[in-house]
């Protein structure tokens, strides 16, 4: 089923028919965001928009079509499967995740227990993100990441949306098996022509760099999928490519999922999105040194700012993680700014001036 | 002339007893049908409380896991249910069983059920997927109370409402053959 057919599911009947009338490359559409009472906003190749009733884009609200609280409620039951209680703890955390991978995030009226969310009720506010599988996006950052056969600890730093998500999910995928390399990688977004002798790398290590059989050594990767973004599991099996040889927790909270995966699938490498909480990190820090790599991303700016977060700074300062990449929407989501080694030697910056070469959509700038 | 109304006597006689019988099994397998249908609800409830499972997908296992009538309108609601067309959930529900509950459905598909037992039915659909897993454990509980005491209704009657049949049967027969006589 194409992308589009299959993520338009969720809506009610009403914005269903306006976004099949959406002319545009869906390809780009990056966010859909209803609101009850307000007019339906997109946001479409990084640009926020409005949609008429015929499905047309326009910069201002006039002529926008206004969501009404019956269309959230119905796209509510169509996103929750018609089975809200199955998404209890998701709905706590403000989100659920969508066959595709796609995130609906919530907001409504929370209702508190003990000082803690319970659930939402009267969700009025939904933002549907898209998830983007973009294959070969880690193509130039690969030879990053491994040395002699070994992957390093690996750390993703980025902002929200920026494609860490996209990013660390090709990364698990080449890893996993489905690395075979293509003859002429995409390049950073920013860089220049490298014919043009005007390249603004300033990296030490070359980034035609490969391994030399053109493959990554297969590896066998343990993916906590938390939120079902990485794998986009239905009914267990992941929807989105991982490659051959990862299994996937679906939906595991990220410290159980990842010492139940030592213990039981003796993976090589173990990856897991947005880690924060204390639990995590210390479940992280007992990978390590149970001679298992870790992929993993963060919410930051820059390596300095993970460096003052309480527990992921002390690993950062005990040089836990050999590998830092970081990620930001400068030339379009997914523009690494800089690779750094654990003990902080810059091994590329992208600098230079704000030429946008590629960017293809959200994540596509890697 | 005389055999020849021997012969249709027995026939009516074993005509109409063979009805009484007929009558008295679809006493019994209307009682095994509920008792199916009972099985199903609590795998469904298995599903929903242990495994937390979408009702798409608890109504799918659900229904693969059993055979007739009460597996197929599971199966039916679960396929329009992931097929995801925009109908609400209730819609589903009852149009699928208003359809398998009809006369023109094939017999062994048909949900034979009476009128008390298909509003139950409604009334379940209708708080299904209502609200939390404890909401839905309540409404699956006060359904099953309520398939108990059917079942346990027809269980009770049973023995006396098969005897019935089958003795208003032949004795119906029986007067039939006499006053055609």
């Amino acid at each position: 089923m194409e992308r589009k057919d299959e993520l338009l599911r969720v809506f009610s009947g009403s914005l269903r028919a306006i976004l099949k009338r959406f002319g545009a490359d869906f390809g780009k559409m990056q966010e859909i965001r209803l609101r009850a009472g307000l007019p339906l906003m997109v946001v479409w190749d990084n640009h926020p928009c409005f949609l008429s009733d015929d499905g047309q884009m326009s910069d201002g609200p006039a002529g926008a079509h206004r969501v009404s609280a019956e269309e959230v409620r119905e796209t509510l039951e169509l996103v929750g499967n018609h089975s809200l209680y199955a998404f209890e703890e998701e709905i706590r955390q403000g989100f659920i995740t969508i066959p595709g991978g796609h995130r609906v995030g919530l907001a409504g009226r929370a209702v508190t227990e003990d000082g803690e969310i319970r659930t939402i009720k009267n969700i009025s506010f939904l933002n549907i993100r898209l998830a983007h599988q973009v294959k070969g996006c880690a193509d130039r950052i690969m030879p990053f990441l491994t040395e002699g056969g070994q992957v390093f600890h690996t750390l993703v730093i980025s902002p929200p949306g920026c494609g860490k998500t996209t990013l660390l999910r090709d990364m698990i995928r080449q890893l996993a098996g489905g690395g075979a390399r293509t003859a002429e990688a995409p390049r950073f977004a920013g860089d220049r022509n490298p014919e043009g002798g005007s390249r603004e790398r300033t990296g030490v290590r070359n980034f035609r760099e490969r391994p030399e059989n053109g493959r990554f050594r297969r590896m066998n990767i343990g993916v906590i999928d938390e939120r079902s973004e990485l794998a986009a599991c239905s009914q267990g099996i992941p929807q989105n490519d991982l490659g051959i040889s990862t299994d996937v927790m679906d939906c595991c909270p990220k410290a159980e999922g990842m010492m139940m995966m030592i213990r039981t699938m003796s993976p090589d490498v173990i990856a897991v999105d947005e880690i924060g909480s204390r639990r995590d990190l210390e479940a992280m820090g007992y990978v390590m040194n149970c001679g298992c790599r870790i992929l993993a991303t963060v919410h930051g700016d820059t390596v300095e700012d993970v460096a003052c977060k309480p527990v992921l700074g002390e690993m950062v300062r005990g040089r836990m993680f050999e590998r830092y990449i970081v990620l930001s929407r400068r030339m379009g989501a997914g523009t690494v700014e800089e690779v750094r080694s654990g003990g902080g030697e810059v091994l590329y910056t992208r600098g230079g001036a704000p030429e946008r070469e590629q960017t293809g959509g959200k994540g596509g700038g890697v | 002339m005389i055999w020849l109304r021997l012969t249709g006597c027995v026939l009516v006689t074993v005509s109409c007893g063979a009805l009484g019988v007929l009558k008295a099994h679809q006493w019994k397998d209307h009682r095994k049908m509920l008792e199916e249908l009972r099985r199903m609800i609590y795998l469904l409830r298995g599903e929903i409380l242990y495994a937390r499972s979408p009702l798409a997908e608890a109504l799918q296992r659900a229904g693969e896991k059993s055979a007739g009538a009460p597996a197929a309108f599971f199966l039916r609601v679960a396929g329009r249910l992931a097929a995801q067309e925009g109908e609400g959930f209730y819609d589903i529900w009852q149009e699928e069983l208003e359809d398998l509950t009809g006369t023109s459905v094939r017999q062994g598909r048909r949900l034979s059920l009476s009128r008390r037992e298909i509003q139950e039915l409604k009334e379940f659909g209708q708080h299904l997927g209502y609200l939390d897993v404890g909401m839905q454990e309540r409404t699956i509980a006060l359904y099953l109370e309520q398939l108990d005491m059917s079942i346990g209704f027809y269980r009770e009657h049973e023995r006396e409402r098969v005897r019935m049949c089958t003795s208003l049967g032949i004795m119906g027969g029986l007067f039939l053959s006499v006053i055609l006589c």
